[in-house]
């Protein structure tokens, strides 16, 4: 399916956009890999944040209930800028990233990370009176900041890794 | 003579193991990952200073809770950084992104010794205030410009060849 979306894509115009803007404008790839790198950083001050607080890690003195309402749009336009940043990159070679299995874990963590966040923001925004470090909501709290941290971290290293997948998956 | 140093870095055999493996990518993406850690607690305090954001907490309080989590992953950034360094060196020296990458961070570190040691230092007065000092802004702005280009030009140092 997946190689079969690959072709099809290779097939539109959209490709052939993709691939003379990336080539035509001397320098365009790193600046659009460095707004992706900072809206990885937006991504990573929100929720790897939110994350380390709810574990009693960082930021002590902050409110999570605030934290969750004041960090949740940077959440946002992160996902936003680094889609908007990146997808020039796999539509103008969709076939070397369709078909690259770290490209495929990627965006199956970046998937659920999403909507694991997201589903903590809206239930963390309505739970009230429950950060103060007891009961069973809390300790289920830990757990999701726990699982976020390690999804979130796991998909930027795995952005990184796109390029090197031959170490893992066709050596020897 | 310098050259002749560079040289014997990539024939360490730490530095041939590193660019010859897995390590390589493992430890750029720990380079990567520390990077937006880093540069994501800086902002977090450069933005308040600029009375951008997070304004109901002091600068002092932020500074306090997010400097050590800059200065960690900046550690980190710094030793995975110098383990792929190595691999190339001599390629590195001779390299015009990485020469304006380390002349940023120079620059960035200035910035940071000026921000702590002389204008933080007189901070009882605009500690908690939304307009803070124009000095304090000046840097805050610096920043955000240098950090922001050591990334711009760490990325451009791997589109040199």
């Amino acid at each position: 399916m997946m190689s079969e979306l690959a072709d099809w894509l290779s097939n539109t115009p959209v490709r052939d956009f993709s691939a003379s803007l990336l080539s035509s404008i001397p320098g365009l790839p790193p600046v659009l890999q460095t707004i992706h790198l900072l809206c990885i950083v937006a991504i990573m001050a929100s929720i790897v944040m939110i994350d380390l607080r709810v574990l009693g890690l960082a930021v002590p003195s902050q409110d999570i209930g605030e934290m969750i309402a004041r960090l949740s749009p940077w959440t946002l336009w992160g996902i936003v800028g680094a889609g908007s940043s990146g997808i020039w990159f796999i539509l103008a070679r969709p076939n070397r990233y369709f078909s690259n299995p770290v490209f495929q874990i990627k965006f199956a963590l970046l998937a659920l990370a999403i909507i694991l966040t997201f589903a903590f923001y809206r239930w963390g925004r309505i739970q009230t009176g429950i950060w103060d470090g007891a009961g069973s909501r809390f300790s289920l709290a830990r757990a999701y900041a726990f699982v976020s941290l390690s999804l979130w971290l796991g998909v930027a290293m795995a952005g990184r890794w796109i390029a090197y997948s031959e170490y893992l998956f066709w050596s020897e | 003579m310098l050259n002749e140093f560079f040289l014997s870095l990539e024939y360490l055999p730490l530095a041939q193991n590193i660019g010859a493996t897995w390590w390589f990518p493992l430890i750029e993406s720990l380079h990567v990952v520390s990077i937006t850690l880093m540069l994501g607690a800086i902002l977090m305090v450069d933005l308040r200073v600029l009375g951008l954001a997070a304004t109901r907490y002091s600068v002092s309080t932020l500074s306090r809770e997010l400097v050590p989590w800059s200065a960690v992953a900046l550690g980190v950034a710094s030793v995975t950084g110098i383990a792929m360094f190595i691999t190339r060196a001599s390629a590195h020296a001779v390299n015009p992104a990485f020469q304006i990458k380390m002349l940023l961070i120079i620059l960035a570190g200035i910035n940071v010794a000026v921000f702590h040691l002389i204008i933080f230092r007189r901070n009882e007065d605009w500690d908690a205030l939304i307009n803070t000092p124009v000095a304090a802004r000046l840097v805050a702005a610096s920043s955000i410009a240098l950090w922001i280009g050591v990334m711009l030009a760490g990325r451009w140092v791997g589109h040199i060849v």
